[in-house]
């Protein structure tokens, strides 16, 4: 019985894992997703205000490149956010013409970014590299040509920091639901087999008994117990048969 | 008696795993919410406060072109644009200083005004943007002032509801999750410890009926659960106990015989008489071997391996196309849909023709080595598959895992022939179906789930370790060798092959049922639907339930059908009717494009191939008797199921040429048509076989008049 209980509390833990296991990564990567969606529409709608400022200017005929105000509305921008580590402003070449880092004023906007970018039919873009990530918005004129992009630049060790904290809390939650419902299972698979082992200690018992008091009393119980009683019944008639025998020829000796 | 009270453990154990499961999951979800609404509702608000910063700064760029606070037109027009952009905003009000509310949108909860004229939501300062619970919002507030003076308060309310929207969102996975796990607590059950206490109760059961029908002839150990070892031995111990008395009696009898005639007892010509009686009666002695109990638990140890091998590759089905895509590559004279498809179709390809090689292979190597060597390349298929550059070598790493699965099913298949017996063999191969329906129903939807959160690398990567898994299980089967006695496996010869293709009655079953029936299963569930779903937005986790719910039609209906195919004429309608349905399913995207209808053609698609499967296979046998007579039936079934195979080749073919033509839907539809059609014929061709042997021949014992 040991082994099988043993097997059961395998059973137990290894379904829990799995199950508790897969929900909780799920739970992980639905709350990832959902905070990097909520987190880029927030660097969106700061990309759109420096946008409504551009189309502004644009309006009354400015040139991108020279909208004398568009620093001060930049560094402004990116004041009200710390998430955001930068906003640049760039042509369709990806030649930098803003920015609020002046070491990136004379760099060129990173191959990757600008193919996201570039990317048909999408107004909002997203692109990351090695620690550094961009949510950014198309710029187009009146005529509905693109003449260039704003980037807001952000940190995605930052990005990931409220991840890896709901990372460690859901661990610890799925090991606390993991450890409670393997007790529970492992305990109801356990309470499920003492079924399994109340009917064949019926039997052992009725089979003790019978062993005892002749193989005649073996009751009718359980899912063994007519079978059982035949059993008994054909075990009782040879040993009638042979004792009987073993009498004829006793007599015969005898007389 | 014993099946049934064996059903009933196992009902309670699985029905208590998943009861719990289902506990544990529910409390996970609950847990998980009050977490998420936790860390989520602070970047919610910051992304309020960053709307709000914009529709402030509109407000007082307004004010600086000299429009009165309270009177600027158009800013509740404005409030819908905003909301537009992000609906999850749920009220904007804008108050004066007093928390009068000036403009306001959309719901605002009851208890807000209260709300807005509090004086610690009336001196918040530029900065602070603290989220307060109202009723079923969280408002943000913010100051609204110019240089000169305060002018008021603009508070943006975003409903509660988010958070358990999301958790809404997963509702699907985490029932698939539940699903998945119902499957895998009973293999795990059965693989570690329901095999046993099957063999266990069964060798109770026959030790019971041996000794009532008067066998009592003594076995060996027979590697019981330790649950019944006791019991076992009182048994054997009571038998043992019968055969010494009958052995005494046996031997009494000798002696009394050896004496001289004059000094015989009496009663020994009576006593001689009884043993004799009895030994006609009874069995006494030792039962020279236990080989069906044997052979049971020894086909058992194959369910667990062949479920995990299964599971790895079926992990890949439901992201598979979208995989190919990415690695796609332009080939000349084949378009982009083509080569989507090429992998699939190679895969099924390799399947339908190395099996017959491989058969002779196995018998020659052996099941164990055979699998062992098939999962291994599986394995190998599987890593090089997720560290693909191209759909080129995409393609040959597809085919390395096509030759180990073939390999793996070949070999499991041959090992349940080896353990059959004619009386068995229905069983034993239910328990081969079994382990690969439950892969096929755990396999796509948790590989779908996984590669849209870890990515399909990754998930192809998990592939490779299950099948490396499945070496460890494959290890602990006994190394079987074939026996004699056993008609060899052979490759069909083209004799063979020729004269079945002449047949009328094995082309109707193999051509028009058999055949389209897996070009519908590949070319629409494998190739079509995958690309399909994810075309219409959603995921490949919604691919995978799709998948799912196909395999979990499957389970559930097919032994059902499997019980209906009692004659010819029921398996003929059987197998036309499934088809006609299945086609239905096909035709089912003509009633609109959305999710909900590929839902429909899946279920009708399970539906029909569960209704025709079980008995198409018997109909080969039924319906080609002749040819069975002539060829013999290993070379019949080999061909049909050549056949059959390589329509599972074709249909990614032709879905992806009807997809490169007309599109998604004209593509189902026109597929659906097709095997609608193949239905119909086939039931009409059925119809004139009826009449013709009604006609020619008497009727077959067992078989009802139509």
């Amino acid at each position: 019985m040991i082994s099988t209980n043993r097997r059961m509390i395998a059973v137990a833990t290894l379904v829990c894992g799995f199950a508790v296991g897969m929900a909780g990564l799920l739970n992980y990567f639905k709350y990832c997703s959902t905070v990097e969606h909520i987190i880029k529409d927030r660097l969106i709608v700061t990309g759109r205000s420096v946008e409504g400022s551009i189309q502004g200017s644009l309006a009354i005929g400015m040139h991108l490149g020279d909208i004398n105000t568009l620093p001060g509305t930049l560094e402004r921008e990116r004041a009200t956010d710390n998430l955001i580590l930068g906003i640049d402003v760039f042509d369709t070449d990806g030649q930098m013409l803003y920015s609020t880092d002046r070491l990136r004023a004379a760099r060129h906007m990173p191959a990757g970014w600008l193919a996201a970018a570039r990317k048909d039919g999408q107004s909002e873009w997203f692109a990351q590299d090695d620690g550094e990530a961009a949510a950014g918005i198309s710029l187009t004129n009146n005529f509905g040509l693109r003449i260039g992009y704003v980037a807001l630049r952000y940190s995605i060790e930052r990005l990931h920091e409220p991840e890896r904290r709901v990372a460690v809390q859901l661990a610890a939650l799925s090991a606390a639901v993991f450890a409670v419902a393997t007790l529970l299972a492992a305990g109801g698979l356990l309470l499920a087999m003492r079924r399994l082992a109340r009917d064949v200690q019926a039997l052992n018992t009725d089979l003790s008994g019978s062993t005892a008091n002749g193989p005649n009393a073996a009751p009718a119980r359980g899912p063994f117990g007519a079978v059982m009683q035949r059993y008994m019944a054909t075990v009782r008639e040879a040993e009638t048969r042979i004792a009987h025998l073993h009498t004829e020829l006793q007599r015969g000796s005898g007389t | 008696m014993n099946k049934n009270y064996l059903r009933g453990v196992y009902l309670q154990l699985a029905g208590t795993v998943t009861l719990v499961v289902m506990l544990a999951l529910a409390a996970q979800a609950y847990f998980s919410q009050v977490a998420f609404e936790r860390a989520l509702t602070p970047e919610m608000a910051r992304k309020v406060a960053s709307i709000g910063t914009s529709v402030r700064s509109l407000v007082l760029k307004a004010v600086d072109n000299g429009i009165p606070f309270e009177a600027i037109h158009g800013a509740e027009a404005y409030f819908d644009d905003v909301h537009d952009d992000s609906k999850e905003i749920a009220s904007i009000n804008i108050t004066d200083t007093s928390g009068r509310v000036l403009y306001t949108r959309l719901s605002t909860p009851p208890g807000a005004a209260a709300h807005f004229s509090r004086p610690e939501v009336l001196a918040l300062t530029d900065g602070d943007a603290p989220l307060a619970r109202v009723g079923d919002q969280y408002i943000v507030s913010m100051p609204i002032a110019s240089a000169q003076r305060p002018l008021g308060m603009l508070h943006i309310g975003v409903n509660t509801r988010f958070v358990n929207d999301l958790m809404l969102d997963m509702m699907a996975d985490v029932l698939v999750v539940l699903v998945v796990s119902l499957f895998v607590t009973l293999e795990l059950l059965h693989f570690l410890a329901g095999a046993k206490l099957d063999h266990s109760l069964r060798v109770l059961g026959e030790t019971f009926e041996r000794g009532a029908a008067g066998n009592f002839a003594a076995r060996p150990d027979q590697g019981l659960d330790h649950t019944f070892g006791a019991l076992i031995r009182r048994l054997n111990g009571m038998l043992a106990r019968v055969n010494v008395a009958y052995a005494s009696l046996e031997r009494a009898v000798e002696d009394s015989r050896r004496v001289p005639a004059h000094e015989r007892h009496p009663g020994l010509p009576a006593a001689q008489a009884g043993l004799k009686a009895l030994q006609q009666r009874f069995r006494f002695g030792i039962e020279p071997q236990a080989e069906a109990s044997t052979t049971d638990a020894e086909l058992n140890k194959v369910r667990a391996p062949l479920f995990v091998f299964i599971l790895a590759e079926e992990l890949t089905r439901s992201f598979l196309p979208g995989y190919v895509r990415e690695l796609m590559v332009p080939l000349p004279w084949l378009t982009p849909q083509l080569v989507v498809g090429l992998p699939i179709a190679l895969f099924m390809l390799i399947v339908a023709l190395a099996q017959p090689w491989l058969g002779v292979y196995c018998e020659r190597k052996g099941h164990r080595q055979t699998m062992m060597q098939g999962a291994a390349i599986a394995t190998v298929g599987f890593v090089a598959s997720a560290l693909a550059q191209s759909v080129l070598d995409l393609l040959l790493w597809r085919g390395l895992c096509a030759i180990g699965y073939a390999m793996v099913f070949v070999a499991a298949q041959a090992y349940v022939l080896h353990h059959a017996t004619p009386a068995t063999r229905a069983r034993n191969f239910a328990l081969f179906v079994g382990a690969i329906m439950a892969a096929t129903v755990c396999g796509p939807s948790i590989g779908g789930i996984l590669a849209d959160n870890v990515g399909m690398r990754p998930t192809l990567a998990l592939a490779a370790t299950l099948a490396l898994l499945s070496m460890a299980v494959i290890r602990q089967l006994p190394d079987t060798q074939f026996a004699a006695d056993r008609p060899a496996a052979r490759v069909p010869t083209w004799r063979e092959i020729g004269l079945l293709l002449r047949s009328s009655r094995f082309m109707a079953v193999t051509v028009l049922a058999a055949m389209p029936a897996k070009m519908l299963l590949t070319g629409v569930c494998f190739y079509l639907i995958p690309l399909y779903v994810v075309s219409l937005g959603s995921t490949q986790a919604m691919a995978g339930r799709m998948l799912m719910t196909y395999a979990v039609m499957m389970v559930v209906m097919a032994p059902l059908t499997a019980g209906w195919a009692h004659n010819r004429e029921r398996m003929r309608w059987l197998v036309g009717g499934g088809l006609m349905v299945s086609g239905l399913g096909g035709l089912a995207l003509l009633a609109g494009e959305q999710v909900g209808w590929v839902f429909a053609t899946v279920l009708l698609v399970g539906l029909g191939q569960s209704l025709s499967i079980s008995a198409q296979s018997a109909l080969v046998s039924e319906q080609c008797a002749a040819e069975v007579a002539q060829l013999g039936e290993g070379a019949v079934y080999g061909v049909y199921r050549l056949l059959e195979r390589l329509g599972n080749a074709l249909g990614p073919m032709l879905a992806a040429v009807l997809l490169a033509a007309y599109g998604y839907r004209t593509s189902f539809v026109v597929i659906g048509c097709g095997v609608l059609a193949c239905g119909a014929f086939f039931v009409l061709t059925a119809r004139r076989h009826t009449a013709h042997e009604s006609a020619t021949t008497p009727m077959l014992a067992g078989e009802t008049p139509t």
